[in-house]
């Protein structure tokens, strides 16, 4: 796509409001963003250096990441399942399910963080048949997953449902008539008509997960080297009065999510303009 | 050989859509399914395609029962009428995509997507995107992505309804020539008569589920089986609670034998002049006259004439099969 060569000058009215969303995006997003990166970069490279070899930071930053690497695909395959079953067989059981997947949204994190607590606790309503079998969920890593898969639940398929509703059914029954089988076809066709809407659902679970703290502080127990995610880390040292190593924890959190987002960016305009695709 | 319909029955919930349908589709032919949207023509080509099931009957493909094969195992072409152009995929993927599932050699795949590609008259068109053809670039591609991978039978859903007027009569001729040059069977979906008497060798004439009429088009318009039939694939007018084709009837002078009747209006489009009359019952029936007929007997507004049935300039047409 060519982009226009001229642009019309922006009328007055168009301008004032483009300067009212830059400063309100700025004051929201831009400042503390410049702030937490000052923050951390001001004492010099030898305090970030050290700060970043803090060994209950980088268990806790491991932590987060094998959190996010078990709970996100579980988001992906339940996410991308749930909207092929909302859009291609509709019933009244999947409008149902359609609004329980929304739940995780609505509700607070911490009180997401206290009903699985109270379900999964040993000593709790389901959880206590899970302690019998030597199964403890809550205070452990499968606790975390839960929590953390639990609160980005609707975050793929609310991206998905409405790509797969676009697309429809013609390309699959086109692929099914030139021979192809239903597994070619989910991978070759399905899964390609909605790769980009997928990505940006792992990308938004993704900053969830690792972002998440309300749930995770009442699931976890906060358990340093245990259980002790980055965002549970970077609490604790602004609880502590350990300030500085809460600004590098932060600052590391957020170079993950702009990475990650900035990949996203990069990717889906290249394929926005190899094949027309409009991504999410 | 061809394609054999036997008792193809559908229900959607309750509703019946396909009641009993018969037909024998022969070998080469480009068959038109033609009926007025509700018909069930549509439901019956995914029938034949394998894209839906049926509740009664069966379907045979080539002298096969082929009722409980899936659509990937018919050896069937099919064109939505939206194409359904894999958009990920470039004009030469596409094309490959079958020959590709087929396990084909890339260096044989890239010849044939190539053949076909000149075929359809895309060769330039190779690396381009679905979102970058027009409309009738995008029909083409999709035919040949559905000629890749020989099918018996080629199925075309509506092929002509999303394109505009200029294109649609180009792609009218083009299509029919590609038919009779591949001599691929063919049968496509069409509610407007024109289209399927300009493109059909055959045409299958449906209606609230069932069969009306089968024949050539000559045949069906010039002996329609049921006033379905003759409403459907032309314009009636009547005279005297017999149903004409306008074209059947012809003005005389006032002195001459016929039926009495008063011009009202005269409207003139180009080659054809249509003469609209009132009778004393205060019937309006109307005549078509040609141009050059228009000119000679140079019809006016309220003058009185003579309505008049032409004699037939051949002997009856012979129906096919009712």
């Amino acid at each position: 796509m060519k982009r226009r060569s001229t642009r019309p000058r922006a009328a007055a009215g168009t301008l004032s409001v483009r300067i009212i969303v830059l400063i309100y995006v700025g004051v929201l997003v831009g400042a503390p963003i410049v702030f937490v990166f000052q923050q951390t970069f001001a004492p010099g490279w030898h305090a970030l250096l050290s700060a970043i070899q803090d060994p209950q930071m980088d268990f806790a930053l491991g932590l987060t990441a094998k959190v996010a690497a078990v709970a996100v695909p579980l988001n992906v395959i339940f996410g991308v399942g749930a909207s092929l079953w909302i859009v291609r067989h509709p019933s009244r059981f999947t409008r149902v399910l359609d609004t329980l997947i929304d739940i995780p949204l609505a509700v607070s994190p911490i009180i997401i963080g206290l009903m699985l607590e109270l379900t999964y606790a040993s000593n709790g309503w389901f959880g206590s048949s899970l302690a019998k079998l030597g199964w403890q969920i809550i205070f452990s890593f499968w606790g975390l997953v839960l929590c953390s898969a639990f609160v980005s639940l609707p975050l793929v398929s609310r991206q998905v449902v409405p790509l797969l509703r676009e697309v429809g059914t013609h390309q699959e029954q086109t692929a099914a008539t030139l021979g192809a089988g239903p597994v070619r076809i989910f991978f070759t066709i399905t899964m390609r008509s909605i790769s980009w809407a997928t990505a940006y659902g792992v990308t938004l679970t993704l900053a969830r997960v690792i972002g998440e703290y309300g749930a995770v502080l009442i699931v976890s127990g906060n358990i340093a080297f245990v259980t002790q995610t980055l965002t549970l880390d970077i609490g604790e040292n602004f609880d502590s009065q350990n300030s500085y190593q809460g600004f590098v924890g932060a600052s590391v959190l957020m170079a993950v999510s702009l990475v990650v987002l900035i990949f996203l960016g990069i990717a889906r305009n290249r394929e926005r303009r190899r094949s027309g695709y409009h991504a999410a | 050989m061809g394609i054999t319909l036997h008792d193809v029955t559908k229900y959607f919930g309750p509703d019946l859509v396909l009641d009993g349908i018969n037909d024998e589709v022969p070998n080469g032919s480009m068959t038109a399914l033609l009926g007025p949207s509700g018909s069930g023509k549509s439901t019956l080509l995914r029938i034949i395609a394998g894209l839906n099931t049926l509740d009664g009957g069966h379907v045979e493909i080539n002298g096969v029962d082929v009722s409980n094969v899936p659509a990937r195992k018919r050896r069937i072409g099919f064109c939505f009428q939206d194409y359904a152009p894999f958009r990920h995929l470039s004009v030469a993927g596409n094309v490959a995509y079958g020959l590709k599932v087929q396990g084909v050699a890339r260096a044989q795949r890239r010849k044939e997507v190539d053949d076909l590609l000149s075929l359809v008259r895309l060769e330039t068109f190779a690396d381009r995107y679905p979102h970058q053809l027009s409309g009738g670039q995008r029909q083409r591609m999709a035919l040949a992505r559905a000629l890749a991978v020989k099918p018996d039978v080629l199925l075309l859903d509506e092929p002509f309804a999303a394109l505009d007027a200029q294109v649609r009569s180009e792609l009218r001729s083009w299509v029919r020539s590609l038919q009779r040059e591949v001599g691929i069977t063919t049968i496509l979906v069409t509610h407007d008569q024109s289209e399927a008497m300009e493109v059909a060798d055959r045409l299958v004439i449906m209606n609230a589920g069932k069969i009306e009429q089968v024949g050539r088009p000559d045949d069906v318009y010039d002996a329609p089986a049921t006033d379905f039939v003759r409403r459907f694939l032309g314009p009636v007018t009547t005279l005297d609670d017999v149903e004409y084709r306008p074209h059947e009837l012809t003005l005389a002078p006032i002195d001459e034998a016929g039926l009495d009747a008063m011009i009202i209006d005269v409207v003139r489009l180009g080659f054809e002049v249509r003469v609209v009359l009132v009778r004393p019952d205060g019937t309006t029936p109307w005549v078509q006259l040609t141009h050059d007929e228009a000119q000679m007997r140079d019809p006016q507004i309220g003058e009185s004439v003579r309505i008049q049935v032409r004699p037939p300039l051949r002997p009856s047409a012979v129906l096919l099969e009712a």
